[in-house]
């Protein structure tokens, strides 16, 4: 596409009044000679949009610079249909909210930021989406229980064809064995009956096609075009779906390890799913009953969570306990009550039909005529408790995640022993569990990476259900420990993310997070080594190999962070609308003033998620910051390319920061490891620096959270002062 | 904060007395406390009480009777509701407390002043309709007996200057009008709480 380029700088917001709008002119129509450049008062505003409109229709634009607020906002207003290349010049959040007006310094930087736009251009590409061939719209439903039965059912009711796979004969899972299940709706008090049998037949009523005594043998392909292969009773079919909802559920912890609550030595010590079932077979005839709560949970030897159900679960059980003799005596020893929110009503329910709480730690279970006696110690008085004439002792023994039920893969042994041995940082793996759930054919592992205790979640707070594994979303217990009112929200989230996903794969667009992109990376093969950068630093297991060990691009699966761009030593991964020589141009075309000018420079790459948007709130809060920094946004860290840190220190840079995510366990990259990746990247570019004669402390990498906003001018300025002790770059005189 | 009693080495649960106390007019809130403690930090006087009322309420549950019983904590209860107001399981504190007052002194735990104090103050109005200090303070003694008394002459000194300067009537007042009428309403009170003790 021959680019037209026209340049339209507003001057509303006091960006007129603080800079030199005639100067800043000249560097669009002189400097980079585009072919349009003028000046509006009130660019969102309808005679600035008719500006451009016009431009656009009577002069043939094709490409629109609007220089003026944060591409963070007026995003629907500066849209001029998906053929116009639109790019914002940040002048008003990044340059004269956060920098004095009418002054030199905040000049440069503002024809600084419109350089690098329109430097930026030169390898700007409007993306063309990647359209899989024989996309499907099936929504694959993994587990029959109360999650994955009512995520089939809300994926089937929204007119998505959905397949349901359940390894049992029959529907229905833990939840299908209870005698009542907790109250689902208002006030939240009382027991309810089952609903799995209606919910089964109205997931049959709604058309899900349903495999009982079936696994998934083999998943192969990526959102749009998985290739699911189901074993049901050894026979194999084949189904092409979309996007899959693991909804597989947990089993209980085994309570042969919970010995020393009398598991196992005393018969009337039971688990709480051996009381559900006893209850319903109507054999339940106990007049004095324990509840013993964090049976293995909150336990640093057992389960070290909170399995969030088995508070909720024993409450329950208990009321079952007095429904049937109202002057029953039921105990309930726990830590802590954990009934979050509405179930709060249904702990008080308990408490009001006279179930005894005991706030204590369990010291003993012993046994005398089948009557059981428990002493333990009363937190709430602080003294020891003993009661006795048990007829049952019911263990709520939390929850283990299916996916958690396996071998973890062990990662292969590095090939060079020397550079495993030395004290280089490593990236670290997510764990994956061989659970025999999805066999994915990626080539990072057969199953989803866990996050913690073997829970396949990504992203808790940003992205609930959203696995490492686009297209692949986990709902209910298999995410994380949670009650029944939860799974079912869950389960319906996690069947819209499914539906999302069906629909931006079938457009060519990245599901999430950068929702809508339909750029994706491409190779240029003809140079590559076959190093496997970036098919083992995918965080989401996007490229495959194949068999002469080439990256196999799955672009449906890809959420374009650009990691692998950052990855490739041989710079063949770049994107229409974001590569390596683009950032590069744009540091290029960033004027560094000379050594007696006595100006130093710092580049700072930000990234998009997380520290533009606090650069942004540093502006908007018109916090001031130092005046030699110059901020390319990147869309994550991970994308950083170790050539662009040459090319800035060999244009004189003083210094680089990197500001990024936080990571490691609680990690805050959307796309889990880029700013990780950046550092172990950054850790190693400091032999090429010293070998420059440079000091490897010029470059460094921050983590800056969107909260951070505050902190922004003393990190800048802290920086700053450190890079005045090393003196100016040595490389300004070669320019 | 220095827990000011004792409590037993071991307990052990015994519900007789805590279903005694549950049914009486408000006794049944106490099944819904879930022990966070924010009457106990509410309370103003919970410096000089045995136990806070938290404590108390799981003394309840726990059936330890003679320390309920035997505890100061409802007697030097001000009633000044700050503990209700602030309750989330919504218990009415103060009620509860004066329930546990008069169940102590119907089951003769009545060595607290406050006890005796009680009673005189009760006699009082419901035998005139108004408070008399002179009478209360006749009848206070009397209930604690002679050693009180005799203590209580140490203040006669007080007791005149107050009567000097007007601060203390000589003389009881008249009963109010329509004493019937009152006798009727703490009738029809009584009879209310009955039934929701009953309840």
């Amino acid at each position: 596409m021959e680019k037209k380029i026209a340049v339209y700088i507003c001057t509303g917001c006091g960006i007129g009044d603080a800079l030199d709008i005639d100067a800043l002119s000249k560097v669009a129509s002189k400097e980079f000679k585009a072919n349009i450049c003028k000046t509006d008062a009130f660019l969102c505003g309808k005679s600035g949009i008719d500006l451009i409109k016009q431009d656009i229709d009577g002069e043939g634009v094709n490409t629109v610079v609007v220089a003026g607020c944060s591409s963070r906002v007026n995003t629907d207003v500066f849209n001029f249909g998906p053929d116009k290349i639109v790019e914002r010049v940040n002048l008003r959040e990044q340059v004269i909210w956060c920098h004095p007006g009418e002054d030199e310094d905040t000049q440069m930087l503002a024809e600084d930021y419109l350089r690098m736009s329109l430097a930026k251009l030169k390898n700007l590409n409007l993306p063309e989406p990647f359209i899989g061939e024989n996309l499907s719209s099936t929504v694959l439903v993994v587990g029959g229980g109360f999650t994955g039965l009512t995520a089939a059912l809300e994926s089937a009711r929204a007119g998505y064809k959905t397949v349901l796979v359940e390894k049992e004969a029959e529907l229905g899972g833990y939840v299908g064995k209870m005698y009542k299940q907790v109250p689902m709706k208002p006030p939240f008090t009382d027991l309810e009956e089952n609903s799995i049998p209606a919910l089964i037949k109205a997931v049959e009523d709604a058309g899900v096609k349903v495999y009982t005594s079936a696994v998934i043998a083999k998943t192969a392909g990526g959102p749009g075009m998985f290739d699911v292969t189901i074993n049901q009773n050894g026979t194999d079919v084949e189904e092409r779906v979309g996007s899959i909802v693991l909804a597989t559920g947990a089993k209980p912890y085994e309570p042969e390890k919970l010995g020393h609550l009398g598991f196992g030595q005393y018969k009337n010590v039971i688990t709480q799913l051996m009381f559900e079932e006893m209850v319903a077979a109507g054999k339940m005839d106990a007049n004095k009953v324990a509840f013993i709560q964090c049976a293995g949970s909150r336990d640093q030897e057992h389960l070290p969570y909170c399995s969030a159900a088995c508070c909720i679960e024993s409450i329950k059980q208990a009321l079952y306990v007095k429904e049937k003799n109202p002057e029953a005596n039921v105990y309930v020893y726990y830590k802590d009550i954990r009934s979050n929110g509405q179930y709060e009503h249904f702990y008080k329910k308990a408490q009001q039909a006279g179930v005894i709480f005991i706030k204590g730690d369990i010291t003993d279970i012993s046994e005398s005529d089948g009557q059981l006696t428990i002493e333990a110690d009363d937190h709430t008085m602080g003294t020891k408790s003993v009661a006795d004439e048990f007829d049952l002792v019911v263990l709520a023994n939390g929850m283990v995640p299916t996916a958690a039920l396996g071998e973890t893969v062990e990662e292969a042994p590095a090939e060079d022993e020397a550079a495993a041995a030395s004290d280089e940082p490593k990236v670290t793996v997510a764990p994956i569990i061989k659970s025999n759930l999805l066999n994915l054919e990626y080539r990072q592992g057969p199953e989803l990476p866990a996050l913690k205790y073997g829970f396949p979640d990504s992203h808790y707070i940003c992205f609930p259900y959203e696995t490492r594994r686009t297209g692949i979303y986990a709902a209910g217990v298999v995410r994380a420990p949670m009650d029944m009112l939860s799974a079912a929200e869950d389960a319906t989230g996690a069947a819209l993310k499914a539906i999302q996903c069906i629909e931006s794969t079938l457009k060519g667009e990245a599901v999430h997070p950068r929702s809508g992109d339909m750029s994706f990376p491409e190779f240029n093969m003809n140079r590559c080594t076959q190093c496997k950068r970036c098919t083992e630093e995918c965080p989401f297991g996007a490229i495959n190999e194949d068999e002469k060990a080439n990256p196999l691009p799955n672009p449906t699966r890809c959420r374009r962070c650009g990691t692998c761009m950052g990855a490739c030593p041989e710079r063949i991964i770049s994107f229409k609308n974001y590569s390596v020589p683009m950032i590069g141009n744009m540091v290029k075309a960033i004027e560094v003033p000379e050594e007696a000018d006595e100006k130093p420079r710092i580049l700072i790459f930000a990234c998009e998620n997380d520290a533009i948007p606090a650069l942004d709130m540093a502006g908007i809060n018109r916090l001031q910051y130092n005046p030699w920094v110059r901020i390319i946004p990147v869309r994550c860290l991970g994308s950083l390319n170790l050539v662009w840190i040459n090319d800035a220190m060999a244009k004189g840079f003083d210094g680089v920061l990197l500001m990024g995510c936080k990571h490691g366990d609680d990690y805050q990259c959307h796309f889990m490891k880029g700013s990780e990746l950046a550092e172990i990247r950054l850790s190693k570019i400091s032999e090429t620096l010293n070998r420059l004669g440079l000091e490897s402390e010029r470059v460094r990498a921050t983590t800056v959270n969107i909260m951070d906003y505050d902190k922004i001018p003393a990190m800048l300025d802290e920086f700053a002062a450190e890079l005045e002790e090393f003196g100016p770059n040595p490389m300004k005189d070669f320019q | 904060m220095e827990q000011t009693t004792k409590l037993p080495e071991s307990v052990k649960y015994d519900l007789t007395f805590a279903r005694e106390i549950y049914s009486l007019e408000n006794g049944s809130y106490i099944k819904q406390c879930m022990q966070c403690g924010m009457c106990a930090i509410s309370c103003a006087t919970r410096d000089i009480m045995d136990y806070s009322p938290r404590r108390l309420f799981n003394l309840i549950k726990l059936g330890k009777k003679d320390e309920v019983l035997k505890s100061n904590t409802f007697w030097y209860c001000t009633s000044c509701c700050t503990c209700k107001a602030r309750c989330p399981r919504g218990i009415p504190l103060v009620d509860v407390m004066h329930d546990l007052k008069r169940y102590a002194i119907k089951n003769g735990y009545v060595d607290y002043p406050q006890a005796a104090f009680c009673k005189a103050f009760w006699a009082e109005v419901a035998g005139r309709g108004k408070v008399f200090e002179g009478g209360v303070t006749a009848r206070f003694y009397l209930i604690r007996g002679l050693d009180e008394v005799l203590k209580a002459m140490e203040m006669k000194d007080i007791g005149i200057n107050m009567l000097k300067r007007g601060r203390l009537p000589m003389f009881p007042p008249k009963k109010i009008k329509g004493m019937g009428n009152l006798k009727k309403i703490i009738r029809k009170a009584q009879e209310i709480q009955r039934k929701e003790e009953a309840r």
